[in-house]
């Protein structure tokens, strides 16, 4: 939030006097005049004798408080939007993309919950090689080393009904629009978001579909705990960042996170109570050793139930 | 001079009209039926993750802005403006557009209406079905909620500092006021402005009476630590056995009952004027497919709860 001093270039009626006047309110920045109550400004001009160009300036400042809240729309903008701008990306195995209705969709903030070796990074490969072949272009932020380029092209390669010409095509073209980058803490993953975020505003990035950061539990649960309270505000601050990347920007995003002991033996998702309202779609993965086949049910969706579940086979 | 103290300013016929006309009575589908709401109150619910809580603002939002009555046909709304401030940014317009199609399908009194439930959404073959509902009634009512969502605790100040000249222009491009207010909120914290938010709440509350409707996660807690207590001295006490069978007994029934923990700062309290609680009934059958919820009135603290279920079509009261 700029000083209010700062603002005298660009808006001629923030002069030095109006300054001066804020500064015996103590505001000094348009964060603070969030804060104060506009009428008992607007009554003290009185006292001024240049009353008249002190309101035009808090109007003036007003009018820059509009800008920095997202627009209004209505009901049918917003329908439009979620309609022509939302499309849904495969993940990469037919029976898991009929059961979330067409895959993932852009906008949205899936979460894959899942104890070890459930196949969450698999997943992760296989949507990225599908998204990477036919859509546009992925990052990729890995804070486990577990993105190998072998194994995407293994699931490349594994595609039927290719010639050896194609699948050669397909591979480059997969590998291109992979954008891999190794993320080990929470401050370079902001770092990262907030440059991705710049790069799509300016437009220098046209043509990213999808965000996948594996696992995201890993980068927050270092910072959890300890009885402050920054490590949730960290957290939080990550959720919505992703959540404003993934509907200003139609991309798809997906996490992934693993698994804790919850009460009486079971176990839970990790990352706590804030967390959990926070991605649109919730997935639990698992495995059953026995019948080695793996199941994935819902645990929260805008529109499907909690507990509806599909089982599935990896390649 | 003096007389002027005495004489009145309006007979009490004249000040029940301008109230009434001014901040009316708002029916809402259940489970808030229950407690008549006007304008002016701002009633909060709350509940853990997930109840319904959004859905029941939904339909609340398309019971205020439907018309009352369009082509002949009675719809029972309101025709009212819609606020939605979406703090959690997790807002899906979709099932609001589903519902309100299927009020408008159901309400047409279309036989067919019913067995939409079962077709997925625009893709199938009954297209015709779909076409019936009336497309430009649909689109003034869309039109007629306004929806923002707020990333963080000062776009969402910077929201409440302009909202009165928001509502002024609405009421000037649609020709109808404001109702309904919605803030729909799980994990923002607003602890450092608080004090803000409740006071430029109030203000705009003074100049355009409207019905603010909040949400809210709050975590249940039971109390099953007492109880394995209990058992533990009830096996050592044996000449009190009686006695400690009776203390079991209660300490059995209180720990059946959840605790809610208020999470909001003092400032909020007293500005909310109703609260209701929601969460998902225990005995859910593994058959339903309507997980069913039940919802209390903590204040005014009615004794009953409801049970209720909440799809597309609309909420139901169960029982």
């Amino acid at each position: 939030m700029p000083l209010l001093s700062s603002l005298e270039r660009d808006y001629p009626l923030i002069d030095s006097d109006f300054c001066k006047f804020c500064a015996s309110h103590a505001i000094l920045s348009v964060e603070d005049f969030l804060l104060h109550d506009l009428y008992v400004l607007v009554i003290s001009t009185e006292q001024h004798h240049n009353s008249e160009r002190l309101k035009e300036g808090i109007t003036q400042v007003l009018t820059i408080i509009n800008k920095q809240h997202q627009p209004w729309v209505d009901g049918r903008e917003l329908l439009d939007d979620a309609l022509q701008n939302k499309r849904f990306l495969p993940t990469g195995c037919r029976s898991i993309d009929a059961f979330l209705h067409g895959g993932l969709k852009e906008g949205y903030l899936t979460e894959l919950v899942g104890t070890s070796s459930s196949g969450k990074t698999q997943i992760c490969l296989q949507t990225a090689s599908a998204v990477a072949k036919n859509w546009g272009k992925i990052v990729f932020l890995d804070s486990g080393n577990s993105f190998s380029p072998k194994r995407v092209a293994q699931i490349v390669t594994q595609t039927p009904d290719l010639s050896a010409y194609e699948v050669d095509k397909a591979l480059q073209q997969v590998m291109n629009n992979i954008l891999c980058m190794s993320v080990f803490d929470i401050f370079t993953l902001f770092e990262v978001l907030h440059q991705l975020k710049n790069n799509l505003r300016s437009q220098i990035d046209k043509h990213i579909k999808m965000l996948i950061i594996d696992s995201i539990s890993s980068l927050i649960t270092p910072i959890l705990g300890g009885g402050g309270a920054q490590g949730h505000a960290l957290m939080v601050s990550v959720g919505f960042l992703l959540k404003r990347l993934a509907h200003e920007h139609d991309i798809s995003i997906l996490v992934t996170n693993h698994m804790v002991g919850g009460e009486r033996g079971t176990s839970k998702p990790a990352l706590g109570e804030s967390w959990r309202s926070i991605p649109h779609v919730r997935l639990l993965l698992s495995k059953d050793h026995i019948r080695n086949i793996r199941s994935m049910s819902v645990l929260r969706h805008p529109h499907m139930a909690a507990g509806d579940r599909v089982e599935f086979e990896l390649q | 001079m003096a007389r002027e103290w005495i004489e009145c300013d309006e007979t009490a016929k004249q000040f029940l009209t301008r109230v009434l006309s001014e901040r009316p009575f708002l029916p809402l589908p259940p489970p808030l039926h229950r407690i008549p709401l006007r304008a002016g109150n701002v009633v909060e619910i709350v509940g853990p993750s997930p109840s319904s809580k959004t859905r029941i603002l939904i339909q609340a939002a398309i019971n205020c802005i439907l018309p009352k009555e369009w082509k002949g046909v009675n719809y029972g709304g309101l025709e009212r403006l819609v606020m939605f401030v979406d703090l959690d940014c997790r807002f899906d317009v979709l099932s609001l557009s589903r519902s309100l199609k299927q009020r408008i399908i159901r309400a047409n009194g279309n036989g067919v209406g019913h067995k939409l439930n079962k077709v997925k959404d625009s893709l199938s073959g009954s297209k015709d079905a779909h076409a019936e509902y009336d497309k430009e009634l649909f689109a003034d009512s869309m039109r007629r909620f306004q929806y923002i969502r707020c990333y963080d605790s000062f776009e969402f100040l910077a929201t409440l500092k302009t909202l009165q000249f928001q509502l002024q222009k609405d009421k000037e491009a649609h020709g109808t006021g404001v109702y309904l207010l919605m803030i729909d909120r799980r994990s923002l914290s607003l602890q450092s402005v608080s004090d803000t938010v409740v006071q430029e709440i109030q203000k705009i509350l003074v100049v355009h009476p409207m019905l603010v409707l909040t949400t809210k996660a709050a975590s249940l807690q039971e109390k099953f630590t007492t109880r394995g207590f209990i058992s533990h001295s009830n096996r050592n006490t044996g000449q009190l056995a009686v006695e400690s069978t009776l203390d079991s007994r209660t300490i059995r029934n209180s720990a059946n009952v959840q605790l809610y923990r208020e999470y909001m700062p003092s400032v909020w309290q007293p500005f909310v004027s109703h609260r209701m609680l929601v969460r998902p009934s225990d005995d859910n059958s593994k058959y339903q497919k309507q997980p069913i919820y039940v919802s209390e009135w903590l204040l005014p603290s009615l004794k009953l709860s409801d049970k209720f279920t909440i799809n597309d079509d609309g909420s139901y009261i169960v029982s």
